[in-house]
């Protein structure tokens, strides 16, 4: 059992990194990014791609990484801008036909070019044990990777004025503009940011299985799953979403089957809206 | 005394309605200029046409000579004109330190400032304030008229040179009022920062203005020393409705 949860929350951590960078492009923006799990998945294949032409693994993610986030950032600043311009519910349908037409387009690229292709980044050495469990290096290294980005994540909103400019902007967009803060160079940041957080995910989760070019699809419903336990717009709720979450889906797929936990998974966020509609950590509004 | 803002033909309209019409003053620098008139008279859209929150349809808004409208409103609030709102904007997740260190840090003309000299900042304008002592309190445990004076710091953090100020005397009690009134003129005489004033409460505008203008239906009805505006047969009248109709 102790393997079991120590494995989801392994998991847990990744799934919050996916949940917190599509909750923040929604709190500042009113957007959904669809596409989220594809610029994850893009992410992998760049990284792929990288090692390909002979980079060694460090760089090459640095390098897939950095390509990732700079095409968020065009993303946000080209195709995004109409859906800015725009208010209220047709703001939020745009957005999400927009990044559902960005999602088809990637699918589609990779499915053409790189159909075959998967990351999968072998990380050698021993197992070592954590409280009598054997743990493989390579989930440990993801998941120190993933308590690292989520730390510096917190420190970075909690802690500096900087990133609580960008909650001021989540919490009330025309406050934050009388304060003097830029709504819109703010949300370029965190779309590329976002970009690159899904990326890392995706390097994280090749650590321990393969990421092939076809996942865009599962990435961005289990980031839509745990922004939305979490509370849609909450950073630390989108990490305990995760968590939890990761742990829901290692012991459903191990006691009961891995064909029905995407099911579980979905009832879970079903049952966190029928309970609270705000999700774990969100602000009621 | 230079002039600091020019409002020159000033017009917004609302579908076709005007809110604005045709609005043209000046303020000088270092004057306290309170713009009354009554409910809907476009006191509000004036303001937040001059702060960015709102497009004129026509006319112009400079200051110091440059066209500040059509400029969004953290460009605006970069050159140095800072907007108390009546509704407080204060960022209730936050302390109270919190919320003027972000004032200072974005609302500053010189661009991100380093997180100690925002924090300088931020506490000068709280101990200018008198919010000292508040400064760790979540922001959700002070009341309207704190409120208000925390959005004062916050604005004050960002060093302006015009404060727009949008019935922020609305709904005290005599004392806060009259503290209100003390701080206005405090920031004015200490500061030397412009002030411009919307303000229902007529005894504080009585008490605190230099100028007044008044405004109705959009339109200038007059403008002038506080004693003599109010004696002006045209304001009375838009005030306490037509007396020749009787």
């Amino acid at each position: 059992m102790t393997a079991v949860v120590l494995d989801g929350i392994v998991l847990g951590l990744q799934f919050g990194l996916l949940g917190v960078g599509l909750t923040l492009v929604y709190g500042l923006g009113g957007v959904l990014n669809l596409a989220h799990g594809q610029l994850a998945v893009l992410g992998a294949i760049a990284v792929w791609l990288a090692i390909g032409t002979g980079l060694p693994v460090l760089p090459a993610v640095v390098v897939g990484l950095a390509a990732i986030g700079l095409l968020g950032f065009l993303l946000d600043t080209t195709l995004m801008r109409p859906v800015y311009a725009r208010r209220g519910d047709e703001r939020v349908l745009l957005g999400l036909l927009l990044t559902l037409g960005v999602a088809f387009i990637i699918d589609g690229l990779l499915n053409w070019r790189y159909p075959i292709a998967s990351l999968n980044i072998s990380i050698g050495g021993d197992p070592i044990s954590i409280l009598g469990v054997r743990m493989r290096t390579g989930s440990l290294l993801a998941s120190t990777i993933a308590i690292a980005a989520a730390g510096l994540l917190l420190l970075f909103f909690r802690g500096t004025t900087l990133g609580r400019g960008v909650r001021s902007v989540i919490q009330d967009e025309e406050g934050a503009r009388l304060v003097g803060i830029n709504p819109a160079s703010v949300r370029n940041l965190i779309f590329a940011l976002s970009a690159v957080l899904a990326g890392l995910v995706a390097v994280t989760r090749s650590m321990t299985s393969p990421v092939s070019a076809s996942a865009g699809i599962d990435f961005t419903i289990l980031a839509l799953i745990v922004a939305v336990v979490g509370g849609l717009g909450s950073i630390l709720g989108a990490f305990v979403a995760g968590i939890l979450l990761g742990i829901v889906n290692t012991v459903s797929s191990f006691y009961i089957g891995q064909y029905i936990t995407t099911i579980v998974l979905l009832a879970a966020a079903a049952l966190t809206i029928l309970l609270r509609p705000s999700g774990l950590l969100g602000r009621r509004k | 005394m230079s002039l600091l803002l020019e409002v020159d033909g000033a017009e917004k309209r609302f579908g076709g309605l005007p809110a604005l019409d045709g609005v043209t003053f000046g303020v000088d620098e270092g004057e306290i200029l309170a713009v009354v008139g009554p409910n809907g008279a476009g006191k509000s859209t004036l303001l937040k046409t001059i702060g960015g929150l709102e497009r004129l349809t026509a006319g112009s808004i400079s200051l110091s000579g440059s066209k500040l409208d059509g400029l969004p409103p953290y460009r605006i609030r970069h050159r140095g004109v800072a907007m108390v709102m009546q509704t407080p904007q204060a960022f209730a997740s936050m302390t109270a330190r919190e919320n003027a260190v972000l004032g200072a840090m974005f609302g500053s003309a010189t661009g991100l400032l380093s997180e100690r000299e925002a924090r300088v900042r931020a506490e000068e304008a709280l101990g200018f304030v008198g919010l000292s002592d508040r400064a760790e309190d979540p922001v959700a445990t002070f009341n309207l008229h704190q409120l208000r004076f925390l959005e004062l710091a916050r604005a004050l953090a960002g060093h302006p040179r015009l404060l727009l100020l949008d019935e922020v005397m609305a709904g005290l009690n005599d004392a806060e009022l009259e503290a209100s009134i003390g701080i206005v003129r405090t920031v004015r005489n200490q500061l030397g920062v412009t002030v411009i004033w919307v303000e229902h409460v007529m005894k504080a505008v009585m008490n605190l203005a230099e100028r007044i203008l008044v405004l109705d239906f959009g339109t200038m009805l007059a403008e002038g020393a506080p004693a003599d505006v109010m004696r002006d047969p045209s304001v009375i009248e838009a005030y306490l409705g037509s007396s020749s109709s009787a």
